[in-house]
């Protein structure tokens, strides 16, 4: 696939919409390189696809959004905090304000639903009340409430994953990193946790999805970046289906979230 | 500053470990506890034997003979300058009158030897004694160089060479303990080391989320300091029982052997704990380390 150059190099404007930008940002890792001169912004409350094959740079762009890693050149803005003046004692503050949502969950096996999310908050210093207060929301959110006292292998995948997006969302973070977040799923449940992201996203979050699933994101109508060996290749806003959907997957959300109780059976329980 | 939430979080985590690795945990303690045993025991033979020498020391003086002839005018003028040697506390005139009255005392029943002398064989003399700081080997070698000086000075005798050599020995034993404490203090700082080590390894997707979420460094690493410090704490507390324990049973063999102090006891707990800090630091330090330089 021919290389836009002037896509790479160009990041667009930057107003006061915009939440992230990277700037002709490169990441090596020891002598290979994982991303050079990635240009791109993402305002506030964007919905926006990174796709490639595996490899070609999606979660080195999340690292870098998370401060996780730091560009070798060019530059990366987030939230106003810029990746070469930071202080590094303050990355803990950028991080309550990011959720992140991964293939594997991430979820600690030897604590309830319940914990695991409040996990979220109890580290970070919100009062007990709050913290009762705020997983009963987002549990409620995510459909789980009734299943709060399980631990995560008596859970499936689908309901893993939700947990995992509740722990995410508790702390009302600005932007949602979710990195493969449908692989480990098949298609109907993962279509619940993208509606999950979508519903979640309609109330103001913006949500940066990465998939190696090009098809799944042709269906979303929404902004998508391909990456390929590190570059953008395209930066597009997709008109398809899911673009006048927005109500329709909340819809459908609503409607399997209905169902998820009954359809969804224990993992291993 | 902390919330209540997380000072809780903290306190319960900072327990967790041990719960989730008993044995892994009680085999920590038991082996640190067994090497500070041995530091304890060392620490402990090298006070006593300080008190010894001390003891020792504090009897120490020294005999300046003089030439024959020297009278008490003479002797009277070289007695301000042997004062004014520093580490000389007092300098006793002993006529060589005093010095036959003296070793008449000593001999006893046997005295009536003295009688066959034609003259008093015995040299008048100063006796010494010395500032307690002045009771050393070092010390006592610069003063009698300096009183031999003095023409009127014909022999200076250290009345407790004895004394030379339990310096010395001290000294040795000392070296020693300080070298077998130096591989005990940071063995038991490598054990702890390893330990929390596996605390961290078994917690990796703990810290992992921790980070994820925005816990600090320093949030993440006080559950595992503190466990360094409880386990130093069980494991200086198991010393100094297991030493107590041991003095009870021998204290028939060990009369006159002097045991630490209860201060001396908690100082050498307190000691014990900073070492498990040290070794939960080192430990963190690595592993926060290498997560940013992953990062």
């Amino acid at each position: 696939m021919a290389l836009n150059t002037d896509m790479n190099l160009a990041p667009g404007p930057l107003d006061s919409r915009t939440i992230i930008s990277f700037n002709r940002v490169s990441l090596a890792y020891k002598d290979q390189d994982a991303l050079s001169e990635v240009s791109f912004n993402v305002t506030n409350g964007e919905f926006m696809c990174l796709t490639g094959p595996s490899g070609a740079g999606k979660s080195s762009i999340l690292r870098l959004i998370s401060m996780d890693a730091f560009p070798t050149g060019g530059q990366v803005r987030v939230r106003g905090m810029m990746s070469s003046k930071m202080n590094r004692r303050k990355i803990p503050q950028l991080r309550r304000e990011i959720g992140f949502v991964f293939q594997d969950f991430r979820l600690l096996e030897d604590r309830s639903v319940e914990d695991n999310v409040a996990f979220a908050q109890l580290v970070v210093g919100v009062p007990h009340k709050r913290i009762a207060e705020n997983v009963s929301r987002v549990l409620n959110n995510v459909g789980l409430w009734g299943k709060r006292h399980r631990l995560p292998h008596q859970l499936s995948g689908g309901e893993q994953q939700r947990v995992a997006i509740a722990r995410a969302m508790v702390n009302s973070p600005k932007i949602l990193l979710a990195d493969e977040p449908t692989g480990n799923l098949d298609p109907r449940t993962a279509q619940d946790i993208i509606n999950l992201l979508f519903r979640f996203n309609d109330a103001g979050t913006c949500v940066i999805f990465s998939t190696h699933d090009h098809e799944i994101v042709k269906s979303f109508g929404r902004r998508v970046i391909v990456l390929e060996d590190g570059r953008i290749v395209s930066d597009k806003q997709r008109q398809g289906i899911v673009d006048r959907s927005v109500n329709l997957a909340d819809r459908m959300y609503r409607a399997d979230l209905d169902a998820a109780a009954s359809r969804e059976e224990p993992a291993h329980a | 500053m902390l919330s209540r939430s997380q000072a809780g979080y903290l306190a319960r985590e900072s327990f967790a470990g041990f719960g989730r690795r008993k044995l892994t945990t009680g085999v920590t303690i038991l082996i640190m506890g067994s090497s500070l045993l041995v530091l304890a025991v060392l620490t402990l033979a090298t006070l006593n034997l300080s008190n010894l020498l001390e003891t020792a020391r504090s009897g120490i003086d020294l005999r300046v003979f003089l030439e024959d002839g020297i009278g008490r005018e003479d002797a009277a003028e070289l007695q301000p300058h042997l004062v004014a040697i520093p580490g000389v506390e007092q300098a006793v005139w002993i006529s060589a009158e005093d010095a036959l009255e003296e070793f008449r005392t000593t001999l006893g029943e046997d005295a009536a030897v003295l009688e066959m002398l034609d003259s008093n064989p015995l040299p008048a003399s100063f006796h010494l004694t010395l500032t307690p700081e002045a009771r050393n080997l070092t010390a006592v070698g610069a003063i009698r160089a300096e009183a031999a000086r003095w023409p009127q000075v014909a022999e200076i005798i250290y009345n407790q060479d004895w004394i030379d050599v339990l310096e010395r020995w001290t000294f040795r034993f000392q070296m020693v303990s300080l070298a077998v404490g130096l591989v005990v203090f940071l063995a038991a700082i490598f054990v702890i080391s390893n330990t929390v080590k596996l605390t961290i390894a078994s917690s990796a997707r703990l810290i992992q989320i921790q980070k994820l979420v925005g816990a600090t460094n320093a949030f993440i690493r006080t559950p595992f300091l503190c466990e360094g410090m409880i386990q130093g704490l069980l494991a200086g507390s198991l010393a100094m029982g297991l030493l107590a324990v041991g003095f009870w049973f021998l204290k028939e063999n060990l009369e006159g052997l002097v045991p630490f102090t209860p201060a001396q006891m908690g100082g050498f707990v307190l000691l014990c704990m900073f070492l498990g800090l040290a070794g939960s630091w080192a430990a963190m330090r690595k592993y926060l380390t290498l997560q940013s330089e992953t990062a």
